[in-house]
C-alpha cells in the first residue's frame, strides 16, 4: 500500500509544471555555481599568469598560484547559499503538492472510503517526497561534479567526492524540513493557496528571520557562511548566542561549510552536533504530519481558490 | 434470509452543538436502490460520510454488509463503492492511471484488467488514456462511477450523482445505475434532489428533514399511500410541509 501511494505521487509530480520548473531552476543554479567558479578561476589564473610573466621579466620569484591554496570544492561554495533558497522552495512546493490534490480535489474522500490505513498513506507520501527530493539533489550533485570536471580538467579526488556526497546528504535532511512544513500547512489550513503562503512564511522565518536574531542582526551572515565576529559580552548577544544552536538554517550553513572544507576545520563531533537539531526537527515534523493526518477530516474538501 | 446491506440504529451526529442527524433508524435490504431525499443541509451527505467510514457518528451504530462502520472499518470499505458529489481525482493523471491507483487501494489483484473491463462495461474505454484535467463534467462522472465500481463492491453510495450533468448525462447515469443493480446485484444508496430520477430508478425512498428520517417506504407503497398527489414531487412537498 505504501508503494501504491508513493508511485502515484511520483507519477503525478513528474507532470506538475511548477515542480518541474523549480527542479530545472535548481539544476541550472548548480550549473551557474560551477560557471561562476570556472569564470573566477579563469580570470584569476590569467591575472596570475600575467603577474608571473612580469615578475619573471624583472627577475623576481613568483608567489604560488592562489587557486592551489584554496580548497578544491570552493568552486561550489555558492551551493551552500542556493540550496537553502531555491532548494528549500522546491521542497516546500513538493510537500505542498503531495497533499494539495487530495485536499482541494476531494481525492482524500475517495482514498479513505477504501480499506487503507492513514499511517500507510503518510508513509507513502513521505517516501515519495523523500525520494523525489533525493533524486533532485542527486541531479544537482551530478551537475556539481560535472562543473568540477570542466574547471579542474580532472576527476575530483575521492575525498572531495565523499565530501560532496555528505554535503548533499545533509542538504536532503535540511530540505526535508521544508517539505514537511509544506505538508503540514496543507493539513492545517482550509485553502490550499493559504497553505502555500503559510509554508513560505515559515521558510522566510527559518531562512531569514531566525538567523537575523540568533546572529545578532548581521545581515550578511544570513547569506554567507562566515565566522562570528561579534563579542558575546552583551546580554543581547548572550541570548542570541544561546539560541544559535537551534537555528537550523545557520547550523546547516556552518555544517555544510565544514563538510565542504570551505572554512577552518572543526572536529567531526562538532559538525554532527550541528546536524542534530536538523535531524530532531525533521523527526518531530514527521510525527506531527502523521498525527495531523490521523486526525484530519478528509470528508471535507478545502478550497483551492 | 440474508443480512441487510445497510442497518442504522439510533444514529446521531453533530459537528458543533446543533445535531445534523437525530436518532436515525434505517434498514436497506440487499439489491435495493434507495433514494435518500432531503433539502440542502438536511444531513444526507453526513449520513453518507458516516456509512462510508469517513467520519464516526457521535452516537448510535451503523452497519454495512453486517460490519460496523467504526469497529470494522476495513471490512466495510472493502465492500463499498463511493461517488462524491464532485468527482475530480488526479487531474495530471490519465483516467486509466487514476482507476488503477484506486483499484490497487481496494486490493484488486489484477488492477489493469479490472480497469479495462470496467471502462468497457461503462462504454467509455476511449477515455482511458486521456488526462482527467481535460474532461467535461459528464466524462468525469463516468470515470467517477468507474472508480466506485472497479473493485465490484456490494453497496454503492452516490452523493448527488446528477449534479452538473446535462440531460443526456442524467439519462446515461440513470441507465448505468439500473444496469449495475440488475447485472451485478449492487445495492445502491443515492442522495439526490431530483425526484424524477428517484421515481425512475429507486425501489425505496427515505426522506430526511432537519436531520430526522421522517419517511421510508417503497415507491409503490408511497404512491398508494398518497393517492391524492399527482407526482412524487407533490408527495415530497407534502411531507416536508408537514414537518415543523
Amino acid at each position: 500500500m505504501i508503494t501504491t501511494f508513493a508511485s502515484q505521487q511520483i507519477q503525478s509530480l513528474r507532470r506538475q509544471r511548477i515542480f518541474v520548473a523549480l527542479l530545472i531552476a535548481l539544476l541550472a543554479m548548480t550549473a551557474v555555481a560551477g560557471v561562476l567558479g570556472w569564470s573566477s578561476h579563469n580570470t584569476i589564473t590569467r591575472v596570475y599568469d600575467e603577474a608571473v610573466r612580469l615578475l619573471a621579466a624583472d627577475g623576481k620569484p613568483a608567489p604560488p598560484n592562489p587557486f592551489l591554496l584554496k580548497p578544491s570544492l570552493s568552486l561550489l561554495s555558492n551551493m551552500v547559499v542556493y540550496i537553502p533558497l531555491l532548494g528549500a522552495l522546491l521542497a516546500l512546493v513538493l510537500g505542498h503538492l503531495s497533499l494539495a490534490d487530495d485536499e482541494a480535489d476531494g481525492v482524500g474522500r475517495l482514498i479513505f472510503s477504501r480499506p487503507v490505513s492513514r499511517t500507510h498513506y503518510v508513509a507513502g507520501k513521505l517516501f515519495a517526497v523523500a525520494s523525489v527530493l533525493a533524486a533532485a539533489l542527486a541531479g544537482s550533485l551530478l551537475v556539481g561534479i560535472g562543473s568540477l570536471l570542466v574547471v579542474n580538467r580532472a576527476v575530483p579526488a575521492i575525498t572531495d567526492l565523499g565530501r560532496l556526497v555528505v554535503f548533499y546528504g545533509l542538504s536532503w535532511l535540511y530540505l526535508m524540513v521544508f517539505a514537511l512544513v509544506g505538508m503540514i500547512a496543507v493539513l492545517m489550513t482550509r485553502r490550499t493557496s493559504l497553505a502555500l503562503l503559510s509554508a513560505m512564511g515559515v521558510w522566510l522565518v527559518i531562512t531569514f528571520a531566525v538567523p537575523q536574531f540568533t546572529s545578532g542582526l548581521r545581515p550578511t551572515e544570513s547569506l554567507n557562511p562566515i565566522t562570528n565576529p561579534v563579542s558575546t559580552s552583551q546580554r543581547f548577544f548572550q541570548i542570541t548566542a544561546f539560541a544559535r544552536p537551534y537555528s537550523v538554517a545557520e547550523q546547516y550553513k556552518a555544517a555544510s561549510s565544514h563538510i565542504l572544507n570551505l572554512v577552518t576545520a572543526e572536529p567531526v563531533a562538532q559538525t554532527i552536533q550541528r546536524v542534530l537539531p536538523i535531524a530532531v526537527l525533521v523527526t518531530s515534523l514527521a510525527i506531527v504530519t502523521l498525527v495531523l493526518v490521523e486526525r484530519h477530516d478528509f470528508s471535507r474538501s478545502s478550497s483551492n481558490e | 434470509m440474508s443480512r441487510p446491506a445497510i442497518e442504522v440504529r439510533n444514529l446521531s451526529h453533530r459537528y458543533t452543538t446543533d445535531p445534523v442527524l437525530r436518532d436515525i433508524n434505517l434498514t436497506i435490504e440487499q439489491g435495493e436502490v434507495f433514494g435518500f431525499l432531503g433539502h440542502n443541509g438536511a444531513g444526507k451527505t453526513t449520513a453518507i460520510n458516516i456509512l462510508t467510514t469517513l467520519i464516526a457518528p457521535t452516537s448510535g451504530t451503523a452497519m454495512v454488509n453486517g460490519h460496523d462502520v467504526v469497529a470494522e472499518r476495513n471490512r466495510v470499505t472493502a465492500g463499498i463503492g463511493y461517488l462524491p458529489a464532485e468527482v475530480r481525482m488526479y487531474p495530471h493523471m490519465t483516467a486509466a492511471e487514476n482507476l488503477v491507483f484506486f483499484a490497487e487501494l481496494s486490493g484488486v489483484s489484477k488492477p489493469h484488467e479490472a480497469v479495462a473491463e470496467t471502462l468497457e462495461y461503462l462504454e467509455c474505454s476511449e477515455l482511458a488514456d486521456r488526462r482527467l484535467g481535460s474532461f467535461s463534467t459528464g466524462m468525469r462522472q463516468r470515470i467517477g462511477i468507474a472508480q466506485a465500481i472497479v473493485h465490484r463492491p456490494q453497496v454503492l453510495f452516490l452523493d448527488e450523482p446528477t449534479a452538473g450533468l446535462d440531460p443526456m448525462g442524467v439519462r446515461q447515469l440513470r441507465e448505468t445505475i439500473l444496469r449495475l443493480n440488475a447485472d451485478l446485484g449492487m445495492t445502491v444508496f443515492m442522495n439526490t434532489h431530483l425526484l424524477s430520477e428517484v421515481a425512475q430508478v429507486c425501489t425505496t425512498i427515505g426522506v430526511l428533514s432537519h436531520g430526522e428520517l421522517i419517511y421510508k417506504d417503497s415507491i409503490e407503497e408511497t404512491v398508494r399511500r398518497f393517492p391524492d398527489e399527482a407526482s412524487l414531487e407533490d408527495i415530497y412537498a407534502r411531507m416536508e410541509s408537514a414537518t415543523p
